[in-house]
């Protein structure tokens, strides 16, 4: 079972989470700030790639936003630095480099996530979202997670609602565990195709949404309400509960 | 190449031939010289054989002659010459042969060298002078040939063997200058057969020779060094361009953010950046075409079987038949996720053109040493006048301008099919659209790891 702080919504405290930017561009170091401040989070806002070191060894951080071409460096050759002064805060790098290539390379080099400028901030919010929930998530039991009468059994593979079993394929098994990690919050489409299908472009149709919809087909029709949501223009959100956010 | 037309093998024979006909007139002109020699000689005894019957003939007529004929008949060996003088009823006075050689005509004359005749005499030939002397007494004499034509045939034997080993020789000597000329010319070929499949850092080892070949070399090596400087500071270029668009772009992205744009300029926006980022892969993917760093051991089947889940449910919401015939075990060196995009591409343009009903089938099998990857559909397939210009960027048919989409999908996956070495063909179909992407097959698969 998964417990999920209740504290993150809450609005900017002593113990809101504090997200780093590492930005030179004024302008996009301010909407950064403004998603992480929408989230209820604390913005701090480094202007180099010294700087932004030195402040990830300073205090406690959730996530830190790292550019990539950095006045004094890249932002990714910063992870290494960062992680061996003692940071454990969750890494996002937001780059104007933003091929396919330059994205795993990101990753392999100690990204937790990577998003292309220019950046759809909804993209932005439920990426970050996402790092948020991933530091504030305490795992209980690795192979359970329930929500209400809907039950996923990990090692078992399977879905339950209420004693009904839903059967899926291995794909919309990935799926719905994504989603269900990230229940309440908007998931994108990006997110989803890196997630579940390990794919990093964005495909001209939306394929995802032929899938999302075939699984909330199932779903919907054994629970007898809605258990994804349709988050407009930006992706989807798993509420079991049957109401969206 | 067809061995003939190598200039490697022209080269070698040009040599030999050369060589040899040389050789051959330098022979023939010897063997002519003999021959003349060795004819001059006979020529020279027969005359003194001739005046010395001339001086008897002119003393003592007849008879001087026939006892000379005589005496001379048994000193000589049989075959170096023959003698004979005959009486008027025909009869034999003396000599060394019974009977007149048939068809030899005798001149009416004295003894002098004037027409001397060839004629064969029990198969040896001879040379020699026929009369009928004054009161009506035939003569004959003649040499025989047959020791000159023994001297010539083995000279003629001799020049054959000759001939023979020298064609042998020349054929060598041919072989090894077009190998130490075309061995350096293939090495310049090899290099240049790299770089063209993109591996612009390919230079020849060793120092160079000072000589044409070397200060070729050098030329084509400085050549590169220019190519791969331009190659990659149009690198640079494209990653500068990048980062100075991305950034304004970014600002407009977050000002429509917090203004009350409609979606249909946020959509605007974002197909716009999907233009941008797509013209950024097909030159990310042509920079690197045919370099081997950054791309690893991919299970191709695997990549194709999942884009092809990916998009199956959407082609049977679209009515589309959606067939799969994927070998397993196709190994390719590779990036997974440029793949991954081809197929996508391939896949998305197969259910946006095809009709409900049509059918699309993507084949992964192993032929002729390569892995390929075919991807049929029977909708209405590539108009006319577009054919292989829709490899192009931004090419789209007249026809397909409602269609959604910017022309930049082919000209993708052609780039990425370039990156991987791999050839793009359009096979013939009846109806609809084919495309077959050949890929260099990776000799060895990697060892799976335990699971």
């Amino acid at each position: 079972m998964i417990e999920m702080s209740k504290t993150l919504p809450a609005a900017a405290s002593s113990d809101a989470p504090r997200i780093l930017i590492v930005e030179d561009d004024r302008e996009t170091a301010t909407a950064l700030a403004r998603a992480v401040t929408d989230l209820g989070a604390d913005p701090v806002i480094m202007r180099n790639w010294d700087d932004g070191v030195t402040a990830a060894g300073l205090a406690d951080f959730a996530v830190i936003v790292m550019d990539r071409m950095l006045p004094g460096g890249d932002g990714v050759d910063a992870i290494a630095k960062m992680r061996a002064a003692g940071s454990t805060a969750l890494i996002l790098v937001v780059s104007a480099l933003g091929r396919a290539a330059n994205r795993i390379e990101g990753l392999e080099r100690g990204a937790d996530d990577y998003l292309a400028k220019p950046f759809d901030p909804d993209e932005l919010r439920a990426r970050l979202r996402a790092l948020l929930r991933r530091d504030a998530m305490t795992v209980v039991d690795n192979d359970m997670l329930a929500f209400g009468d809907l039950e996923i059994r990990m090692k078992a593979r399977t879905l339950h609602i209420g004693q009904t079993h839903v059967p899926l394929s291995p794909k919309e098994f990935r799926l719905i565990v994504y989603l269900a990690r990230n229940a309440g919050e908007v998931v994108t489409r990006m997110q989803l195709l890196e997630h579940v299908w390990n794919l990093h472009f964005d495909p001209q149709t939306n394929v995802v949404d032929v899938h999302v919809g075939r699984l909330r087909r199932k779903l919907d029709a054994v629970a007898g309400r809605d258990v994804i949501h349709t988050a407009r223009g930006a992706g989807y959100v798993f509420a079991p509960g049957g109401s969206a956010p | 190449m067809t061995p003939w037309r190598s200039v490697s093998l022209r080269l070698t024979l040009a040599v030999a031939g050369g060589i040899m006909a040389l050789s051959l007139s330098a022979l023939g002109l010897q063997y002519h010289a003999l021959a003349r020699a060795l004819e001059a000689r006979q020529s020279a005894v027969l005359a003194a054989d001739v005046a010395a019957f001339s001086a008897l003939y002119d003393q003592r007529r007849i008879v001087a002659l026939r006892e000379a004929i005589e005496f001379r008949a048994d000193v000589t060996p049989p075959g170096t010459a023959v003698f004979l003088l005959q009486g008027k009823a025909g009869e034999t006075l003396a000599g060394n042969i019974d009977a007149w050689p048939d068809g030899l005509p005798a001149l009416a004359s004295g003894v002098t060298m004037d027409g001397a005749q060839h004629f064969d005499l029990a198969g040896v030939p001879y040379v020699g002078i026929a009369r009928v002397l004054p009161g009506g007494f035939p003569f004959l004499a003649a040499r025989g040939r047959g020791e000159v034509e023994s001297v010539l045939a083995t000279q003629r034997g001799v020049m054959l063997l000759t001939a023979l080993a020298l064609a042998v020789m020349a054929g060598v000597a041919g072989w090894v200058v077009a190998r130490l000329v075309m061995g350096r010319i293939d090495r310049l070929n090899a290099l240049a057969d790299r770089v063209a499949a993109g591996d612009l850092a390919a230079r020849l080892p060793g120092a160079r020779a000072p000589d044409e070949f070397g200060r070729l070399e050098h030329h084509v090596h400085r050549m590169l060094d220019r190519i791969e400087a331009l190659n990659r500071a149009t690198l640079r270029l494209s990653d500068n361009i990048a980062h100075e668009l991305r950034t304004p772009l970014s600002r407009i992205m977050q000002k429509l953010d917090r203004s009350e744009a409609d979606d249909a300029v946020r959509d605007e926006m974002r197909n716009a950046i999907r233009i941008f980022d797509s013209l950024l892969d097909i030159s990310g993917a042509e920079a690197a075409a045919g370099q081997t760093p950054g791309l690893v051991p991919v299970d191709l089947g695997e990549v194709v079987g999942e884009v092809a889940e990916l998009y199956a449910p959407l082609a049977e919401d679209s009515g589309l038949d959606w067939r799969c015939d994927i070998a397993p075990g196709l190994w390719v060196l590779g990036d997974r996720n440029l793949i991954a995009q081809a197929v996508s591409n391939l896949a998305d343009n197969a259910i946006k053109f095809c009709r409900p009903g049509d059918a699309v089938t993507l084949t992964l099998a192993a032929q002729a040493g390569r892995h390929v990857l075919e991807v049929r559909d029977t909708g209405p397939g590539l108009p006319d006048e577009l054919g292989d210009a829709a490899f192009e960027r931004f090419a789209r048919a007249e026809r397909d301008r409602e269609v959604a989409g910017h022309g930049l999908g082919l000209a993708l996956v052609q780039a990425i099919a370039a990156r991987h070495g791999a050839r793009l063909t359009r096979p013939p179909v009846a109806t609809g659209f084919a495309i077959s992407i050949a890929w260099p097959p990776l000799a060895q698969q990697p060892p799976l790891p335990a699971a």
